[in-house]
Parts: C-alpha cells; structure tokens; sequence
C-alpha cells in the first residue's frame, strides 16, 4: 500500500512531465513512456490485485455503475463549469496514468483531476487577488433602530397594559409595522457586490475623441499645478509621495512590477529550446547543465532565460568552423 | 529617509517634478569621479548578461580548451568599464570612497552628522 501510495505521489508530478511530452509526441508514445514507467510489483501481488479488483467491481457494478456513470458526465460539465477548464492534455496524461495503475483506475482518475482542479484554483485565485472586502460588509450592518411608533408603543405597552375587553394587549399594528421595516431594509442601502452579476453592460463608444490632443494634456497639467495645495501635514505628504512613486504601498506588495504570466513548466521544463544543438558532445552536456541551472533559477522571467539559450545558440553557431578543426 | 531621496534625485538627475511645492533636487554630481562611477555602474549592467555567459563558457570543465581561450580573449575585448570589479560603494553625498556603511551609502562622517540631528531613522547612540 505504501508503494502505491508513494507512487500515487510521484504520479502527479510525472503527469505533468508527461504531458509536456504528450504535447510534442502523439499520444501512443505517451502511453508507451507510460507503459515502461510501470510500478514494479510483483506477479502474485498484481493476480491479487486484479482478482480483489474484479471481485469489486462485479460486486459493486450494478449499484455504481448508475453512479460511475453519472459521475463521468459530471465531472466532464465540472471541468467545464469551473471558469478555467483543465488543460486537454492534463486531462488525457491523467487519464493514461491512472490506466497504467493496477487498481481503481477511476478513482485515481478523479483524484488527480480533483488535484490539478484545485492547483489551478489556487494559482487563479493569487492572480487575481480576490478578497471579500469585510469593511464593506460590516458598514452595511446597522444597529436596529427602532421607529417612533414601535417605540411609543413598546413603552405604552410597559406603562400600562392596556387590556382589551377580551383581556388581550391591544397590539397597534405591530406587524404592519416589521413588515415595513423589512421591506423598506431589503431594498435600501448600498449593493456588496459579493454574488457577481452576470450582466455584463455594452460599452458604449463614449469617446467620440479618438485621443486626448497636446493642448488638452497641457491644459489638465496647468490645472492640476494649480490646484494641487502644498501639503498640510505629513500625511498628506506620505499620499503625495505615493503618488509620485517615492514611496512603496502599504501593505508591500511582493510583485509590483513583475508581472509573469507563464507557467510553472514553461520556467522548468526549457529542453524544447535545445533542438537547434547537436544531439551529443560536449556543447550538449554543457547546454543541459545551463538549462538545469535556469530551471531552477526564480528570480529570471521565461523571456530572460530563452535569450540567454539563444545567445549560446548563436555563439556556439560563430565557432563552428573552430569546433570542427577540434 | 534623506539618502534615499537624494539617490533617487541623483539618478532622474534631470527630470521637472510637476508639483509646485518646493524640494530640493540635486541635478549635478558631487565630482568627476563620482560621475566616472556613475558612468562605470551604467555600463557594467548592460554588459552584465555577456559577461555572465562568457564566463560560463570559460569557468568549464566540459568544453574543449581551445573555445575557452577564444572566450577569454573575448572577455578581454570588452570594454574595461564594463566590469563590476570597477565600481567603487563612494559615499553618495560626499563622493568619499573609504568609510561608506553599505546599509546607508554613506560615509562615517556624514552619518554621524544626520544620526546626531536625529535625522536617521532608528539610529541611536550606543550606550551599554
């Protein structure tokens, strides 16, 4: 169980491997690299595996095939409903692995589809920088006040009990009252924002000026330096030199400016940018130890990196006539 | 802090500041030879991606002998400016090149100045 488990782990990183190969080769070789990294087990251990499996699956068959069933379509309309559907060649080397797998091949199916889900969620989410702003939701809690009338009638009530022939409070519209209330709360107050409207309104072509002129421009810094007083303390100060660039803003945001829009295997996986050297020798050793070390290096973007494979490509095409005379 | 927004002026040595509210901006060098090491640190970042490669190719166990000379004889065609081993950390206000605390960019002088006029954010005299 160990070894499955640990496989299982190793498994979801070498998909990603795979796919990335999947994207060049055709997909039997995908399944033929696939096929050879099998788990090692033993043959008495695989008969086990395959008759328990079977077992399983004649037992369980009827009542969940209705729910495999189910469940596939499902998780097809999931991938698709959640914003971002899942790489198709994320989907199919995840599909492949788990039929390499020698038991439950469905199960680990959707638990590596759930993983990559919840990866890709998670770095959308650090994109975005979505936070529920709970200062706004907290202005829009206001005590309970109470009207006029609920409150002459609250204290009339505790003044004196003003029974009724049937020996009942006499209640002066109370619940016409709350319901009033309630109504006039509902539609009342600013919007929070937090359930997305899925309208979306036409932008209408309000710029009839194709682009501000000279003068324009001018005119907007004149009024600006006019009206712009100089600051009456220093916080005022402090917001000036935001402004302008000076300071940094609070809290510090780690990637001002560095704004990387490329995938994790974009920055590792560089041996697609090898193809333009020969395939042994020296200069391929050495090529591989330059990409080893860009891979691992975070702080270059993927641009940086491709340019310095490239510089080496045209370096090392200069002196071919000096590499051929070695 | 004081440094850092004369470093700052010292760099966009030329540039208007819309406002109209006065501050001091400092739009000559102290000296030449802080100009010179301005001028040294300019070109040693844009020769700093060549120079990394070159060197790649020369510190390397791997690729024949005769590649690294022709990389070293490259290295050295370069411009001398270009080489970080050139720069020298002057004190940004007084150009003096010995003394200068890296943390600050400052020489001792000039740092002892401001921390006594309490103008150095979390500095203070030490006493124990």
């Amino acid at each position: 169980k160990d070894k499955s488990a640990a496989s299982k782990d190793s498994t979801p990183e070498g998909a990603s491997k795979r796919q990335k190969d999947g994207a060049e080769t055709p997909k039997q070789q995908l399944l033929d690299i696939i096929g050879n990294m099998k788990v090692e087990v033993s043959y008495r251990k695989k008969l086990q595996q395959l008759k328990a499996s079977e077992s399983k699956k004649q037992a369980l068959n009827k009542p969940e095939g209705l729910d495999s069933e189910g469940s596939l379509p499902q998780g097809t309309t999931e991938d698709t409903q959640r914003g971002k559907p899942l790489n198709p060649e994320l989907v199919k080397a995840a599909s492949a692995v788990a039929s390499s797998l020698p038991r439950n091949q469905k199960q680990t199916e959707s638990e590596l589809l759930a993983q990559l889900r919840r990866h890709e969620e998670t770095t959308d989410k650090q994109k975005k920088g979505e936070t529920i702003n709970i200062r706004s939701v907290i202005s829009e809690m206001t005590v309970k006040r109470q009207t006029p009338a609920q409150r002459s009638a609250r204290t009339s009530g505790r003044m004196s009990f003003q029974l009724d022939e049937d020996g009942q409070r006499i209640r002066p519209g109370r619940s016409s009252a709350h319901s009033f209330d309630s109504r006039r709360n509902l539609k009342v107050g600013k919007r929070l924002n937090i359930f997305t409207k899925a309208s979306t309104e036409p932008e209408h072509a309000l710029k009839t000026v194709s682009s501000p002129t000279i003068w324009d421009l001018e005119f907007a810094k004149e009024v600006a330096a006019v009206t712009a007083q100089p600051p009456r303390n220093g916080f005022e100060e402090m917001i000036q030199w935001t402004k302008e660039g000076i300071l940094w803003e609070f809290p510090i945001d780690n990637e001002v400016g560095m704004e990387d829009d490329a995938e994790f295997h974009e920055h590792i996986f560089l041996e697609k940018h090898l193809e333009g050297f020969p395939k042994e020798g020296p200069i391929r050793h050495f090529m591989e130890l330059v990409i080893c070390g860009l891979s691992k290096n975070p702080y270059l973007s993927v641009k940086q990196k491709v340019e310095h494979i490239e510089w080496f490509q045209k370096y090392f095409e200069e002196k071919k006539e000096l590499l051929q005379e070695i | 802090m004081a440094a850092a927004a004369l470093c700052w002026a010292l760099r966009a040595a030329r540039q208007v500041l819309p406002s109209p509210c006065p501050r001091q901006v400092r739009s000559y060098y102290v000296d030449w030879r802080m100009l010179r090491d301005a001028k040294r640190r300019k070109m040693a970042y844009e020769h700093a991606d060549e120079r990394l490669r070159i060197n790649a190719i020369r510190k390397n166990s791997i690729l024949p002998k005769e590649l690294q000379e022709v990389a070293d004889k490259e290295i050295a065609a370069l411009p001398l400016d270009s080489c970080p081993v050139r720069i020298r950390n002057r004190c940004v206000l007084t150009s003096r090149p010995r003394g200068v605390k890296r943390r600050w960019r400052l020489s001792r002088i000039v740092f002892r100045h401001f921390a006594d006029h309490a103008q150095m954010s979390g500095v203070q005299r030490a006493m124990w």
